[in-house]
């Protein structure tokens, strides 16, 4: 998703916790769940009451897949490490983010998603995949497309392919209807078309 | 309707599956390269080597690690969700990597033994490519509103002598009132496994190889279908060259 240029940052070394990106840990409710680490994050908080960071490298592995550890082991440490959230001094690996091990969290901290934070009022640009007359279906690179009105002023030059700036609103419009247990979703994002992209070429042209 | 003309269509594969007087089979091959043929890749824990097919970096930049808002989500899903992040929930992307790599290597297999293989989804805006998916990999897809007993009643609604499919993918598990789709249901009643792309407001309850993952973005689901024509043509692929190479060497120890 291509933001307006960023501001430049101060680049943190260490790895991050879930404090850092932002992300609020989801209270897990007890469900004996097998597969997946129920394990870890208790093994997690009580290394870090005592003050020890252990490795756990095999907590995590599924009862089906035992051969699929191995290259896994370079994540797991991470993902341990991050579990339990409290202030110890993080003294683990430090993430070098080359293409081949950089972790899960490592890119959803540098993503864009994450380093614009919440989407009222961001400039982001869009592109169009989509028109049924009027509507134009925009996608801007978050998990929903957002539908626009074709606006008055150079109505001809959207068509698919179009690249268009935004301001985005939602990045999902959803909403809990009295008497309901979820909430309901209109599968759309919300966002209001400002125009087209200047690109260099069409400036220099006027 | 096009669903029995999907089943009836694979007329060489059709044999009856209700406990009637099975046809004398044209067996010529022997027993024990038979059985090597089929139990030498349950030996392997990945025989077709389907996690070379994706990365983790394919998954994050298909956008399969994004969920709905927090309002949205299943209680089920909760061990599957990395975090929350200004109410919009982000799915853990290291244990779907573990879940697509099983959930592959699953339909491998299946196609490897040559069983019947059905893609299920009720997404209107995808549900072109997913029958242009099945066609390509030389198996089903039913897209369209399913009717109560086409497996619970199959016996019935398409007359006696029909072979159900022996694996049903969803990839988006909700039908189009954000239900579970009835096909999961009535799937786990005819034992039939289910591999699922489970978003964060699905309940992965009674699929088999449930795989947390975004069903909503056109690049993720482009991403499920590329990569399971792809394990399913590698698992066909793969049969066809064991069993020219048996027959090969049944013919060299026969001279």
């Amino acid at each position: 998703m291509a933001a307006a240029p960023p501001q430049p940052r101060p680049v943190r070394l260490r790895p991050p916790r879930a404090g850092d990106l932002g992300v609020a840990r989801v209270k897990v409710h007890a469900v004996p769940s097998t597969r997946t680490a129920m394990a870890a994050p208790s093994w997690g908080l009580a290394a870090a009451r005592a003050g020890v960071r252990l490795r756990l490298p095999a907590v995590r592995r599924c009862g089906g897949a035992p051969a699929a550890g191995a290259p896994d082991a370079g994540t797991l440490p991470q993902q341990t490490e991050e579990r339990p959230g409290t202030g110890t001094a993080a003294t683990g690996p430090r993430q070098v983010p080359s293409e081949k091990s950089e972790s899960f969290a490592s890119m959803l901290r540098r993503s864009p998603l994450i380093q614009m934070g919440p989407a009222k009022d961001k400039i982001a640009i869009g592109r169009i995949f989509h028109v049924v007359e009027d509507d134009l279906y925009i996608d801007f690179g978050g998990k929903f497309h957002c539908v626009c009105k074709r606006p008055e002023a150079d109505g001809k030059k959207y068509q698919r392919g179009t690249r268009v700036r935004l301001r985005l609103l939602d990045l999902e419009l959803t909403s809990r209807f009295l008497g309901a247990t979820t909430d309901t979703t209109l599968l759309e994002a919300d966002a209001v078309l400002l125009g087209l992209v200047e690109s260099k070429q069409t400036k220099q042209k006027e | 309707m096009a669903v029995p003309r999907l089943l009836r269509a694979a007329a060489p594969r059709l044999y009856s599956s209700v406990p009637a007087p099975v046809p004398a089979p044209a067996a010529a091959r022997p027993r024990a390269v038979d059985d090597k043929l089929l139990s030498e890749p349950l030996s392997h824990p990945d025989f077709f080597n389907v996690k070379e097919l994706f990365s983790l970096k394919d998954l994050f930049d298909a956008r399969v690690h994004l969920g709905h808002k927090k309002g949205c989500r299943h209680r089920f899903m909760e061990p599957y969700i990395f975090g929350c992040r200004l109410d919009q929930d982000i799915i853990d992307l290291d244990q779907t990597m573990q879940h697509l790599q099983l959930a592959l290597n699953f339909t491998a297999h299946i196609a490897y033994r040559k069983g019947i293989i059905l893609f299920i989804s009720r997404k209107r805006q995808f549900c072109h490519l997913i029958e242009s998916t099945a066609r390509e990999c030389g198996e089903y897809a039913h897209t369209r509103y399913w009717q109560g007993g086409l497996l619970t009643n199959a016996h019935i609604q398409f007359g006696s002598g029909v072979r159900l499919p022996d694996l049903l993918i969803f990839l988006s598990s909700l039908n189009n009132v954000f239900e579970p789709h009835v096909a999961i249901r009535d799937a786990a009643k005819m034992n039939i496994p289910t591999v699922g792309v489970v978003d964060t407001n699905c309940n992965p309850c009674l699929i088999t190889y449930p795989i947390p993952g975004n069903d909503d973005s056109p690049a993720a689901m482009e991403l499920y279908c590329k990569l399971f024509r792809m394990t399913i043509i590698r698992a066909k692929d793969k049969r066809r060259q064991n069993e020219v190479f048996d027959e090969l060497r049944s013919k060299a120890e026969g001279n």
